[in-house]
C-alpha cells in the first residue's frame, strides 16, 4: 500500500477524526497534563475510605502508585538492557523465515481507504 | 435435540466436516462454519452432568463425555470462541483453514470433555494435526518449517502423555483422569505433557514461534483452545500442586520483558498470552476453590480478550500486509473502529475495571494473598504493570496511534467488525455484571470485585504505569520499535543444535576420511613392499632359463664324481 503521508482528514470517517485529536503532537502536552490529574486523583482517593488489605504495605497511601510506576519504569529500563543482549537482524534465521518474508498477498484485502 | 444430546460435542463436529466437504464453496459453508458451535454451544449448555458416551476399547472403558461444571466452562468457551473466529474468517473461502478450524475446535472440545487418559490422548494429538494446518495454509516457506517445528513439539507433548497414561495404568490399573499427585514417573511425565501444551517456561518457545506465522483468521482461532485445554488438564489432574505456583509466577513474568522489545505484534500477543497463562496455572498451583474459579474465569475472559486483540491485529495485517510495529502507527484515521475494539480489548487484558480481566484476575491474586503467598502476589502484582505495558499500551499505541506511518488503509470487512464488535462486548458485560460469569464457575463464589480498595487500588497501579509510560515516551528512554527479531529458547533448535550437530557431522567425516585415507596408504605401502620383494625383478620371483639348470646338474654330477674318486 502507498504511504500517504499527507492528512486529508475530510475523507476519515468521523470516528477517525475524533481519534486523530490523540496523534496530534500538539496535544500531547494536554494528554500528558489530563493523565497526571487522573493519577493524582486516584492517589488522593486513597485518603477517603478505610483501606483493608492482606499486607501491611498496601495500608500505605499511594503503595500501588508507586509500585505501579517503579515497577513499569524497571520493566521498560530491564527490556532494553535485554535488548542489547538477544537483538538480532531480521534475517537471523535465514531469509526465508516468517521475520523475513512478506505475507502472501492473495490472502489479504489490501485496501485504501478512499480507493472505490 | 434428544439425539444430538447422546452424541459426544466432539462428533458434531467431525460430522459438519464432512457436510462441509458436500456443499458448495462460499457463504453456505462460512454459514455451516457459524452454525456448528451454535449448535454444540447449546448441548453444551443443555446436557445435565454425569457420564456419557461410554464405550469399550481393547477391555478399557473409554469416556468420551464427563460433563461437569469445570469441563462445561471450558466446553462453553470453546464454542463460543469457535463461533467469533469463524465470524471473523466469514471471507476465508479455503477449504483447508475451513476444515482445520472446525475439527480443531471440535478435538479441544473432545478433549476437555475426555473422562479417561486415552481419550484424552486421541484428541490430544487431534488438537495438534489439525491446528497445524492453520499455520501451513499461509503457504510460504517459512510458515511450512514454523508448522513443523509447531508439529513435533505438540505431537511429543502427545507422546509423552501416552507414555506417562501407560505407566500409570501399570501403576494404578486405571486410565481414568482425575485428580494426580506428582510422584511416580508416570504422573511426572503427564505433568510435562501438560506443561509443553501450556508452554511452561523453558518449554514456551512453540507459541512465540508458530502463531505469528499462522494465517490472518488462523492465528485468532489457534490462539483460543491449546493452551486452555493444558490449562483445563492441569486443573482437573494437579489442582494444588504447589510447584505450579511457582512455575505460573515465572511465566507471568519473563514474557512482559520479551514483549516489550519484540516488534512483531501478533508474537508479542503470543507473549502475552504466554503471561497470562501464568496467572491461570497460579491459580491452578494454588488449588483452593476460589483460587481454581479464578483461573476458570480467567481463561473465559481471557479467551476473549485475546482473540479480540489478534482479531484487530488480524485486521491491520489484512488491510496492510504487515503487523509489525516498526511499520505502523497513525491507523487510527482510517481504521477507528478497529482501533476502538482493540483499546477494549487492551482495557480488558489490563484488568481495568468495568472490563473483564479485573473481574477475573483478581480472584487469582486475592488469593495468593489469603493463602500467604507475599512474593508470589507481588510477582502478579508487577506482571499486572507488564501487561499493560505490552498488551495495554503497545499494541494500540504503536499501531493506531504514535508516530503516522502514512499508511491509510480502508477499516476492517463488515463481519471482522461485527466479530470483534461482539467480543468487546462480551469483555465489558463480563466486567460489568461479573455474577453471570460467576455463575458458570465449578464452585460457589462470594466474591466482590467491585470494593472501592480495590477499583482504587488498581487504578492506581495502572495510571501511574501510565504514567511512567508517558514519562519514558517524553524523555526518550522508551526503546523504540526496530525492525529485528530477539533470541528465545528457540535459538538452541533453530540454530545451536543445528549448528552443533552441523560441526559434528563435519567433524566425523573428516575423521572418517582420515582413517580412509591412512587405512589406504597402509595398504599400499604394504603392496608396494610386496612387490619390491616378489616383484618380477626380484631375485625371488626370477625365472631362470633350463639350459643354466642343467649346467648346474651337469657342474654337481661332475663335483660328485670328483669327490667318489678322490
Amino acid at each position: 500500500m502507498d504511504r500517504k503521508p499527507a492528512d486529508n482528514p475530510d475523507s476519515y470517517p468521523p470516528l477517525g477524526r475524533v481519534l486523530m485529536w490523540f496523534t496530534d503532537p500538539a496535544n500531547a502536552h494536554k494528554i500528558f497534563g489530563a493523565l497526571a490529574g487522573i493519577c493524582l486523583m486516584t492517589f488522593l482517593a486513597d485518603f477517603t475510605y478505610k483501606k483493608y488489605g492482606h499486607f501491611a504495605v498496601e495500608y500505605i497511601p499511594g503503595f500501588y502508585a508507586a509500585y505501579g510506576f517503579v515497577m513499569f519504569t524497571a520493566l521498560i529500563l530491564a527490556a532494553k538492557t535485554l535488548r542489547i543482549f538477544i537483538k538480532r537482524p531480521e534475517d537471523f534465521y535465514g531469509e526465508k523465515a516468517i521475520d523475513c518474508e512478506s505475507y502472501p498477498e492473495e490472502e489479504l484485502e489490501q485496501v485504501g481507504h478512499d480507493d472505490a | 435435540m434428544m439425539m444430538l444430546n447422546l452424541m459426544p460435542t466432539a462428533f458434531i463436529f467431525i460430522a459438519a466436516a464432512f457436510l462441509l466437504l458436500a456443499l458448495p464453496k462460499g457463504p453456505l459453508r462460512a454459514a455451516l462454519l457459524l452454525l456448528v458451535p451454535l449448535v454444540a454451544g447449546a448441548q453444551v449448555w443443555s446436557l445435565p452432568e454425569g457420564t456419557y458416551g461410554q464405550f469399550d476399547l481393547l477391555g478399557l472403558t473409554l469416556d468420551t463425555m464427563r460433563v461437569d461444571k469445570l469441563s462445561r466452562i471450558f466446553a462453553l468457551i470453546f464454542c463460543i470462541a469457535a463461533f467469533l473466529g469463524n465470524l471473523y474468517a466469514w471471507h476465508v473461502r479455503d477449504t483447508v483453514q475451513q476444515l482445520a478450524a472446525l475439527l480443531y475446535a471440535g478435538a479441544a472440545i473432545g478433549a476437555v470433555f475426555a473422562g479417561d487418559l486415552i481419550t484424552l490422548f486421541i484428541y490430544w494429538e487431534a488438537t495438534a494435526i489439525t491446528s497445524v494446518f492453520l499455520i501451513w495454509a499461509r503457504r510460504t516457506e517459512g510458515a511450512y518449517h514454523t508448522g513443523m517445528r509447531y508439529l513435533i513439539i505438540q505431537i511429543t507433548s502427545g507422546v509423552i502423555l501416552l507414555a506417562g497414561t501407560a505407566l500409570l495404568y501399570r501403576e494404578t490399573q486405571s486410565i481414568a483422569f482425575g485428580a494426580m499427585t506428582l510422584g511416580s514417573l508416570g504422573t511426572w511425565l503427564i505433568f510435562i505433557s501438560f506443561g509443553m501444551k501450556c508452554a511452561f517456561p523453558l518449554m514456551h518457545n512453540w507459541l512465540q514461534d508458530s502463531y505469528p506465522a499462522a494465517t490472518v483468521t488462523g492465528t485468532v482461532i489457534l490462539s483460543a483452545f491449546t493452551t486452555k485445554l493444558a490449562v483445563y488438564s492441569l486443573a482437573r489432574g494437579f489442582a494444588g500442586t504447589e510447584i505450579l505456583i511457582y512455575i505460573g509466577a515465572v511465566m507471568t513474568l519473563f514474557p512482559i520483558f520479551f514483549a516489550e522489545i519484540e516488534n512483531d505484534l501478533r508474537r508479542v500477543l503470543a507473549y502475552s498470552l504466554n503471561n497470562q497463562l501464568g496467572f491461570m496455572v497460579v491459580g491452578i498451583g494454588v488449588g483452593t476453590e476460589m483460587a481454581l474459579n479464578g483461573t476458570a474465569s480467567h481463561a473465559f475472559a481471557h479467551i476473549l480478550y485475546k482473540a479480540l486483540l489478534f482479531m484487530s491485529v488480524g485486521a491491520v495485517l489484512f488491510r496492510t500486509g504487515t503487523s509489525k510495529a516498526s511499520e505502523l502507527g497513525g491507523l487510527c484515521r482510517t481504521m477507528p473502529r478497529t482501533a476502538v475494539f482493540c483499546l477494549i480489548g487492551a482495557a480488558a487484558i489490563s484488568a481495568f475495571p468495568l472490563f473483564s480481566g479485573f473481574v477475573t484476575k483478581s480472584l487469582i491474586l486475592d488469593e495468593t494473598a489469603n493463602e500467604h503467598y507475599p512474593i508470589i502476589w507481588a510477582v502478579l502484582v508487577f506482571a499486572s504493570a507488564g501487561v499493560l505495558s505490552h498488551s495495554g499500551i503497545k499494541i494500540p499505541y504503536f499501531t493506531f496511534f504514535s508516530h503516522d506511518s502514512g499508511l491509510r488503509p480502508k477499516e476492517a470487512p463488515v463481519h471482522m467488525q461485527l466479530a470483534m464488535g461482539i467480543t468487546a462486548f462480551l469483555c465489558i458485560f463480563i466486567g460489568v455484571y461479573p455474577d453471570t460469569l460467576y455463575a458458570l464457575l465449578p464452585y460457589e463464589v462470594e466474591y466482590r470485585p467491585y470494593t472501592m480498595a480495590h477499583v482504587v487500588g488498581q487504578l492506581q497501579l495502572l495510571c501511574f504505569a501510565l504514567l511512567a509510560f508517558a514519562v519514558l515516551m517524553r524523555s526518550g528512554i522508551h526503546p523504540p520499535e526496530i525492525r529485528a527479531v530477539n533470541l528465545d529458547v528457540d535459538w538452541i533448535y533453530r540454530r545451536f543444535l543445528p549448528r552443533i550437530l552441523g560441526g559434528a557431522s563435519i567433524g566425523l567425516s573428516q575423521l572418517w576420511a582420515g582413517l580412509s585415507r591412512a587405512l589406504h596408504e597402509t595398504l599400499e605401502s604394504i603392496v608396494a613392499f610386496l612387490f619390491r620383494v616378489y616383484g618380477p625383478d626380484r631375485g625371488v620371483a626370477k625365472v631362470l632359463p633350463t639350459g643354466s639348470m642343467v649346467v648346474w646338474i651337469a657342474i654337481l654330477l661332475g663335483l660328485v664324481l670328483v669327490v667318489n674318486y678322490i
